[in-house]
């Protein structure tokens, strides 16, 4: 089998993004996109060119039970290490 | 053959040993002490040690003696600058007067917390955190 | 061992960690070991008025298990060297 382009773990779907743009969802209700340069297999990731997106949650002081208005707050960052144990998924670069 | 690799960064507090220490635990308490010990893990052993609570411009200290702290729950470990520490702008009060608004403050930005949890996890599937505070 | 390696050619360079608990620290990388703790001096804090705590603390060690990012220098970190080393040491461990 060609193992250099074929999944067989899923580590090799990240390697197989590398140099390109991927999505991160972490814990901590934040989102980031960048250029995937580095991971190991801890999926500590090393992006740059990145983008995060922060939820936040405006309006609950008053109803401390009701509804609040999710937020996002945007920011850029030029080169990122992630640590692995903050990562929910990665998501490579839609192929179509 | 990775415990052969020598610890570089735990081996480097050395210069830290028998100085006045801060340290920020996992639950978000602040010791200060004097550190006399640590080993590769950050266990840390902190004498005459005091926790600090702050509010405002105010902070307040209980004494707590000799701790043994494990490890796991450090999340910064800073040297105070004695110079610098003396032009802290804060004024010190009794830790009663401090305790009980301390308190409501925690309560309040955990009940905040919460709220902000529940709403993400139903509306954007983020996953609440597991308890232990902080997203650690 | 690649991430470690990474930070270890980022010593003396100015990083800023950010931590779990939201603390932003801005530092001079002074070392870094396989748990990818952290030494910084001379360090700034972001928004220092909601971390009077910190007011007094010019060095600091981060347990690496508390950080969430660090932002790098861009200019210090060569990407296809990374993506180059990272799919090698892929390769070391698809062996294994």
């Amino acid at each position: 089998m060609d193992t250099s382009t074929g999944i067989q773990e899923p580590f090799d779907l990240i390697r197989l993004s590398l140099s390109e743009r991927v999505f991160v969802k972490l814990r901590g209700d934040r989102e980031l996109t960048g250029i995937l340069h580095a991971y190991d297999g801890h999926m500590n990731l090393i992006l740059s060119d990145v983008e995060e997106t922060i939820m936040l949650v405006d309006g609950m002081d008053g109803a401390p039970s009701g509804q609040g208005v999710v937020n996002v707050a945007k920011r850029k960052m030029e080169m990122l290490f992630v640590r692995g144990d903050g990562v929910i998924l990665v998501s490579p670069p839609s192929r179509t | 053959m990775d415990s052969l690799i020598p610890f570089t960064t735990s081996g480097s507090l050395v210069d830290c040993v028998d100085r006045k220490m801060l340290v920020i635990l996992r639950d978000g308490r602040k010791l200060h002490g004097v550190l006399r010990s640590y080993d590769q893990f950050a266990n840390l052993v902190l004498e005459d040690t005091v926790e600090r609570i702050y509010a405002g411009n105010t902070f307040a200290e209980k004494w707590c003696g000799l701790f043994l702290i494990r490890g796991e729950n450090v999340v910064l470990l800073g040297e105070i600058d004695l110079d610098q520490e003396d032009d802290v702008p804060l004024r010190q009060v009794d830790y009663k007067q401090l305790d009980d608004y301390y308190r409501q403050d925690i309560a309040a930005k955990k009940q905040r917390e919460e709220a902000k949890a529940k709403i993400l996890y139903e509306q954007k599937g983020f996953c609440k955190e597991g308890g232990e505070g902080d997203g650690y | 061992m690649l991430i470690f390696s990474v930070f270890k050619t980022l010593t003396d360079q100015r990083v800023t960690v950010e931590l779990k608990n939201d603390l932003s620290i801005t530092g001079t990388l002074k070392s870094v070991d396989q748990f990818l703790n952290i030494r910084l001096d001379a360090i700034e804090v972001a928004d220092q008025a909601r971390h009077p705590h910190m007011m007094a603390v010019k060095n600091c060690f981060i347990r690496g298990s508390v950080v969430r990012y660090v932002q790098l220098p861009a200019e210090h970190v060569d990407t296809q060297l990374l993506e180059d080393a990272t799919r090698r040491e892929a390769a070391s461990q698809a062996k294994r």
